[in-house]
């Protein structure tokens, strides 16, 4: 046993550091280890190198994709607003959904925690570890094709997120409001509306519209399994083997987020 | 009955007297309230432009409980305790280790050309490495993940592939903000003992974002993880191509044992990142 008081010796300053430096060392072992064998499994093993051929047949098929399919264009309009809105309307869901899930999953205002909170919790994790794609495919089971099924896949994606990042954000809030409001005989709905509320409202805002920026991207790709948008234009020109116009759809993506960013950036601007 | 507001003087009125405090004034409120219709309006269009039944959003919670009691338990454990999936899973978890690994060391690259502050041309490097994090940022796993398999062919390759475009877009921005907002003072005394740009950002900006860039890449991992459970969607290996198998043959028993299987290891991921992240703050 070290003892505070004792002053260490330079043969135990050197003696922390080698052992320092071995752990260091150990660590850094290991994860070259995991990444050979991760290379050899992955890169060497699963790869099919007759298929990908040489490194001109490789530029051949990047070539294919090069060019824009203009005609394409006229067409995407629609499906890009549609893409534009599966966002919004989702973000806009999931944070009508979340609101419970953030007042179950704050510590401090928590109903009754033995219950609650794990519930909330539980639910939080549920909602961020399932992939959108998998979402959209649950949902797309459920209601059926659409853009209703993406909008609910965009919400359940995201509101996790959001009353996740929000819970944490009620739970640093300053007490002395709520302390405020209970003293003067406060219910605890007036507490939350009138202490809590005021505090973490613009911190909420700022989430819901990180969210949506990351959501408009998600939305570009629910056409996949048939959720509408701009994913399913995408997965068109791709079966069709059109790739000028996979070109196009893309640098139409990324328009929309360009959009989005901009947006986004100005709006949380305004909002601090 | 006299109203006491006519007493008044004249003078009064049209002038800047508020009686109650408010944090916004007269033109701000405007503005206010005609963006917060303006939204309204949007959402309102967009909600009839799409066809949204609104009314079976709520009656749309029994159904979807239905479905999941009746077709989703209970979950085929069975099928995924099967060595072939539990190989697959091995695959999944190398392929997000080996895309965020890549991913990271380009990133670090990448944030340092990106950093409008350390970036080695501002004219020049700066916006185009702006536009690669933007372009890699923007563009779903999925899709980098279609257009990999299309080139590569199907495969775990294309898969690490995708992932490693992904983590670059995401880790960019995220270190070229964190170098953003470094002190600059060591990098001006190394530029004045006459550093090159590379020895700036090794001895200069570097040691400054090591911790916060252990941060981010313990995220990264993370995310990837979560994104390389689907890449298989599309053929690029890993547990994604049993999901699709069976969310295609409506074999929903063996689907909620596979996305039970996702949960438990994203919990399992999160929970050792979150470990690891808290003993690399304590460690600095």
């Amino acid at each position: 046993m070290q003892d505070q008081a004792t002053p260490l010796t330079l043969d135990d300053v050197v003696r922390l550091r080698r052992r320092k430096k071995g752990v260091q060392f150990g660590i850094f072992a290991v994860l070259i280890g995991l990444v050979l064998w991760s290379v050899q499994a992955t890169v060497i093993d699963d790869t099919d190198w007759q298929r990908i051929g040489t490194l001109a047949d490789i530029g051949e098929s990047v070539a294919h994709f090069i060019g824009v399919d203009f005609a394409l264009i006229p067409s995407l309009l629609g499906p890009t607003i549609e893409t534009f809105m599966i966002a919004c309307i989702g973000t806009l869901l999931g944070l009508v959904f979340c609101v419970p899930m953030i007042w179950f999953g704050a510590l401090n205002v928590t109903p009754f925690k033995p219950v609650t909170y794990p519930i909330a919790r539980v639910a939080m994790t549920l909602s961020r570890s399932i992939h959108e794609i998998v979402w959209a495919l649950i949902f797309v089971s459920a209601v059926g094709l659409g853009a209703f099924a993406g909008i609910l896949a965009i919400a359940a994606r995201s509101l996790g997120f959001i009353a996740k990042m929000s819970a944490e954000a009620i739970e640093n809030i300053d007490h002395k409001p709520v302390e405020a409001i209970r003293a003067m005989g406060g219910s605890n709905l007036q507490v939350m509306i009138y202490a809590i509320l005021p505090q973490v409202l613009p911190v909420i805002l700022g989430i819901v519209i990180f969210e949506w920026e990351i959501n408009i991207r998600r939305s570009s790709v629910l056409g996949l399994v048939g959720a509408g948008g701009l994913g399913l234009v995408f997965f068109r020109q791709m079966n069709t083997f059109n790739y000028p116009g996979v070109t196009t759809v893309i640098i139409a993506i990324l328009m929309l987020i360009l959009i989005g960013e901009v947006v986004s950036h100005y709006s949380r601007k305004a909002l601090i | 009955m006299t109203m006491p507001e006519k007493a008044r003087p004249d003078t009064l009125r049209g002038d800047d007297v508020h009686r109650e405090w408010s944090r916004f004034k007269y033109p701000q409120t405007l503005i206010n309230y005609g963006v917060l219709f303006g939204i309204l309006l949007f959402f309102s269009y967009s909600i009839h432009y799409l066809n949204i039944p609104l009314e079976r959003i709520l009656g749309m919670f029994g159904r979807l409980g239905d479905v999941l009691a009746n077709r989703y338990y209970p979950p085929d454990l069975d099928y995924i305790a099967d060595t072939d999936y539990l190989d697959s899973v091995i695959e999944t978890v190398q392929m997000a280790y080996l895309g965020t690994l890549f991913g990271l060391t380009l990133a670090i690259f990448l944030g340092w050309f990106a950093a409008y502050n350390v970036s080695p041309s501002r004219k020049y490097i700066y916006p185009v490495a702006r536009l690669v994090a933007m372009g890699c940022r923007s563009v779903h796993e999925m899709i980098w993940a279609i257009l990999f398999v299309t080139i590569l062919g199907f495969g775990l390759l294309p898969g690490v592939l995708a992932l490693t475009m992904f983590s670059i877009g995401f880790a960019g921005k995220l270190f070229a903000e964190e170098v953003e907002s470094i002190d600059m003072g060591e990098v001006e005394a190394i530029r004045a003992m006459g550093g090159t740009n590379l020895q700036v950002f090794v001895f200069g900006v570097f040691p400054q974002v090591r911790v916060a860039f252990t941060g981010i890449a313990i995220y990264t991992w993370d995310v990837a993880f979560r994104a390389a459970t689907v890449v298989g969607f599309v053929g690029a290996g890993g547990m994604g191509w049993y999901l699709k198998r069976n969310i295609m043959q409506i074999e929903t028993e063996r689907t909620a044992a596979i996305l039970l299987s996702i949960v438990v290891l994203v919990v399992i991921s999160e929970l050792i990142s979150a470990w690891a992240r808290s003993r690399v703050s304590k460690a600095q």
